[in-house]
């Protein structure tokens, strides 16, 4: 019995660290990517014009789509990316979240805008309806479904490891 | 001066207190009070909706009070969120096949503890 003991002493608290080794290093996902699959939510928002509603039907195809503000600094970081993405002719779509509409509008005077279509969500209903926890965030959306969401920003890397493969093996067409 | 001023905090504690959640009965502002408890706010690593003033935190429970109204139920309330930050935002992990081994884990490490205790050969 005491053998049985010494053994078991020494036994379970080794598996035990193994099986944590083995769930903690499986992680194969990018910190901050997330790949669950849903749809985006039914909306209807003003641009950031405010000259015309936007809803699910105005956004066809494959797009990205960006959630910043003019007091996100993040934002303002990752935007010369974003820019950079927008002139290979990558198709994407801004969510304005939480912002002032004129702030808004300066900023991309100021900085370019990058976006083909700006949606203004001054209360963050379609970004909570979405599970964004503040910005920037960037969706990655294939006929109206999410199919990658990384909450951060979105740079050479970020683009490398968490976007490119799954445009690759969902074969999208951002242009 | 001074009187205008603690006049004015005053004021603006009880205005802010009033306008920000509205019930229809108490029931419902009691279910809402246990659910901000047992929802983690998105944003914070530790701490549950009521302890976070986050932006993300108040337009959640502005969601929340939302859906009570439209009478949903506590369940639907916990799906909504748990769907959108993950299962992780509930403070009660769900009783499935994946999470099994957190609500029996510890019960079968005292059991084994107490069969080694009790049946180990005394020397």
């Amino acid at each position: 019995m005491s053998f049985v003991l010494r053994v078991l002493v020494l036994i379970i608290p080794v598996s035990l660290i193994g099986l944590f080794f083995v769930l903690l290093s499986t992680e194969n996902e990018y910190p901050g990517a997330d790949y669950k699959i849903f749809e985006i939510p039914d909306f209807s928002l003003s641009n950031l014009n405010g000259t015309n509603k936007i809803s699910n039907k105005d956004l066809e195809g494959d797009y990205l789509l960006n959630v910043w503000a003019s007091w996100c600094i993040t934002c303002m970081v990752e935007h010369p990316y974003l820019s950079k993405l927008s002139n290979n002719g990558i198709k994407i779509i801004g969510l304005n979240y939480k912002d002032d509409r004129s702030d808004a509008l300066v900023w991309l005077n100021k900085f370019d805008n990058p976006y083909d279509l700006i949606i203004h969500d001054f209360k963050g209903t379609l970004a909570l309806d979405l599970g964004v926890t503040g910005a920037p965030e960037t969706f990655l959306v294939n006929n109206g479904k999410v199919v990658a969401h990384y909450q951060g920003e979105v740079n050479q890397i970020v683009w490398n490891e968490v976007f490119q493969p799954i445009i690759n093996s969902k074969n999208l067409s951002l242009k | 001066m001074k009187k205008y001023f603690l006049i004015i905090i005053f004021l603006s504690m009880h205005i802010s207190s009033d306008m920000v959640y509205k019930f229809d009965n108490q029931a419902d502002e009691l279910r809402f009070n246990n659910l901000i408890k047992e929802i983690r706010c998105p944003k914070c690593t530790s701490g549950s909706l009521s302890s976070s003033n986050a932006p993300i935190s108040e337009d959640l429970k502005l969601k929340i009070v939302e859906m009570i109204k439209d009478g949903k139920s506590d369940s639907d309330i916990k799906q909504y969120v748990s769907d959108r930050f993950g299962k992780e935002s509930l403070y009660d992990p769900e009783f499935t096949q994946q999470t099994y081994i957190l609500w029996f884990g510890p019960l079968i490490f005292i059991v084994i503890a107490f069969i080694i205790f009790f049946f180990r050969k005394k020397t």
